[in-house]
């Protein structure tokens, strides 16, 4: 049942980037239940890797192990091929690696600047005899980071960054959260399901939003069961099943047709598709 | 920003509550309708309706009585003003009038004892402080929730003051002590204060929006600025001058004033009071970006035990003695609760400012002194204070952005 994943069973072709995060054999057991089968994951920067397949494949699991928040029971990790150890979000933290969930954790009750450096306000000079915490904050200077965050990510719709994320649209409240993870330093960005509850107008507004992590250079794994959100954005498109790997696929040589029969029946079932 | 025509008074209430100020908005309004009601209506309507009475008299506005009501209401707000801290939070604390009357009776056997007067002082703040703390720990690392954990320490700590007061009542004659209530600071340094603080103030926003004009950061209106300003200075000056006309300004509302402002910047100028905010808004979101949740919970305890030290230190010195009914046993509890929800803090967190509570400890005040004045029996005290706890309440879920059928 259990794919084994070789190098000619990745369908990508010649252009493959070097990897920044790799991760390989991840085993994680709950219990009883095996969810993830030595899956093997890869991403470079600047590149978008979507992450698909049906509920229960392991999709959410494995992003949660990247991001530390489950420790996995077996598998290797690498960062820019030096091997590294994720066993907690501060450990993933520490790499650069940071998660959007789907439910954003925002803090709706502050503006959208106090949201983007929240846990990491930056303080006034000259206050060094108090502890940090109890420092005045530079609230000038978080607003012009707030404001670099936001116009990197061009969110056109967002008036002012002292607009409280309450009276915020779903779109905007998702790029926000998006600028956040972005603006922490981080090299890894990984987003859950990020247009899952969005109109039109804002999911494209969301996905400009990925388009242009690209262009910052960050390695984003996109979570979606929407492939047609899927294909304007990805680059490589790696298929989970039953907790395995089925294949990864470079977006333009692919279909949505071959992803959805990827997803549903493996490659073994899908015969034809030239794996 | 600007209302459209068309928009209805619900949709403006809550456009003026987004604005800085606005947060002070229903608190002022409802201020000024129990000031003019008790004030003006009920002086007019006694000399229309008494044929005999040569003047009309004003005895609710006259400055003699402001300032006992703001006597009055300082131990609430101080109260108050702690109690907001844990608001923001969205837990509660129930025993804060307890702790406040351990602490009472405590600085009482001190000073009886013959330790100093600010010695006294500085023991029971700690004590405050751990008693408060105390709670906290439960609250943050056994997971009890604080109605529970207060409810219970509001009764360990009504015992506990019986046990520190087996007879219900202590007098304390420390000068040190007494002298809070009694020192006036004289008129002219009040004036002078008052005016060192409206010029501090203007100076600041001046400067922050040249800086903000120098980062090309969105800049405030002149309108607002100046409006801003102009507010505070008249809040000041009108509360300077109507105390100078009767005594003068008391050492005690002075210090209420430098203690709510240094609460004040602690909440919403500091990494600190920003944690509470985000705890209080989303704690998981708060957990997340690696904030320690449960050390500011314990922290935000902690300042709630301080402040309930210094109101019973502040009750003790006004009245001269420590009485169980005038701490745990009353009603200070409730009213100091009260006072922070009709300033306008959230009762579900994230929500509120510890100046509003002041103005929330006025109301309460207001309200008690006026209907003495018209000689109300206590039961119409309670009822009018429990309608006008409703209506605060009402006109937050009312005005709350998200609207009031969301929750």
């Amino acid at each position: 049942m259990q794919p084994a994943v070789t190098d000619e069973n990745n369908s990508v072709g010649h252009s493959v980037p070097p990897s920044h995060l790799r991760v390989s054999g991840v085993h994680k057991r709950f219990g009883g239940v095996h969810a993830l089968r030595g899956v093997d994951f890869e991403v470079a920067r600047g590149e978008v890797m979507a992450l698909v397949g049906d509920n229960g494949a392991g999709k959410s699991t494995l992003m949660k192990v990247l991001a530390g928040a489950h420790a996995a029971d077996e598998g290797e990790f690498w960062m820019d091929d030096s091997p590294v150890a994720i066993g907690s979000p501060h450990d993933a933290a520490a790499l650069g690696i940071q998660i959007v969930y789907q439910d954003l954790a925002l803090c709706e009750n502050l503006d959208v600047s106090a949201n983007l450096s929240l846990g990491a306000e930056p303080v006034k000079h000259g206050w060094g005899f108090l502890p940090r915490i109890l420092r005045p904050i530079d609230d000038l200077e978080m607003e012009v980071k707030a404001q670099e965050a936001i116009n990197r990510l061009e969110v056109r719709t967002l008036k002012s960054v002292r607009a409280k994320v309450e009276g915020l649209s779903g779109g905007q409240r998702q790029a926000i959260a998006i600028a956040r993870a972005v603006g922490a330093e981080s090299s890894v960005v990984l987003l859950d399901e990020p247009t899952a509850a969005l109109g039109v107008a804002q999911t494209r507004q969301v996905l400009d939003v990925v388009n242009r992590l690209r262009g910052t250079n960050h390695a984003v794994v996109y979570i979606s069961h929407n492939l047609r959100d899927v294909f304007k954005v990805a680059d490589r498109i790696c298929v989970l099943r039953h907790g395995g790997n089925v294949a990864t696929f470079n977006a333009a040589d692919t279909t949505p047709d071959e992803i959805v029969v990827a997803i549903t029946r493996g490659l073994d079932e899908g015969a034809g598709n030239g794996a | 920003m600007v209302p459209d025509a068309g928009s209805s008074f619900v949709d403006r209430l809550r456009e003026l509550r987004q604005t800085r100020f606005g947060a002070f908005v229903p608190v002022l309004l409802a201020l000024a309708a129990i000031w003019s009601y008790f004030g003006l209506a009920v002086p007019f309507w006694e000399y229309l309706s008494d044929p005999d009475a040569d003047s009309i008299r004003f005895i609710f506005l006259s400055p003699r009585n402001i300032y006992n009501l703001f006597m009055q209401s300082a131990v609430i707000a101080t109260l108050a003003v702690g109690i907001t801290i844990v608001l923001l939070l969205g837990d509660i604390d129930l025993s804060a009038a307890a702790t406040a009357g351990v602490c009472a009776a405590l600085l009482g056997v001190l000073v009886l004892a013959g330790v100093p007067g600010w010695m006294a002082c500085l023991i029971v703040m700690a004590v405050g402080i751990v008693m408060g703390a105390a709670q906290g720990l439960l609250v943050a690392y056994v997971g009890i929730p604080s109605f529970v954990v207060t409810l219970a320490g509001l009764l360990g700590y009504q015992g506990l003051m019986q046990k520190i007061l087996p007879t219900g009542n202590l007098n304390v004659g420390d000068p040190f002590v007494r002298s809070i209530a009694r020192v006036l600071i004289p008129d002219s340094w009040g004036l002078a204060l008052a005016a060192a603080l409206v010029v501090f103030v203007a100076v600041m926003s001046l400067r922050r929006q040249a800086r903000r004009r120098e980062r090309g950061l969105e800049l405030d209106t002149n309108l607002a600025i100046w409006g801003q300003v102009a507010f505070f200075a008249v809040l000041v000056f009108a509360a300077v001058i109507t105390m100078n006309s009767y005594r003068s300004v008391p050492l005690m509302i002075f210090l209420l004033v430098a203690a709510t402002a240094a609460v004040g910047w602690v909440t919403t100028s500091t990494p600190f009071g920003r944690s509470i905010f985000a705890v209080g808004g989303n704690a998981e979101s708060a957990r997340r970006v690696g904030l320690n949740v449960r050390r500011v919970r314990v922290a935000a305890f902690g300042i709630v035990g301080l402040m309930a030290a210094i109101g019973g230190i502040f009750g003790a010195s006004r009245f001269g003695s420590v009485s169980y009914t005038a701490f745990a046993g009353g009603s200070l509890l409730l009213e100091s609760i009260g006072a922070a929800v009709i300033g306008g803090t959230s009762l579900f967190g994230g929500r509120g400012s510890v100046w509003n509570a002041i103005l929330g400890a006025l109301v309460i005040g207001s309200l008690g002194n006026g209907l003495d004045l018209s000689g109300a029996s206590a039961a119409d005290k309670l009822m009018f204070s429990g309608a006008i706890l409703l209506l605060a309440v009402a006109i937050d879920a009312i005005s709350r952005p998200t609207g009031g059928t969301a929750r």
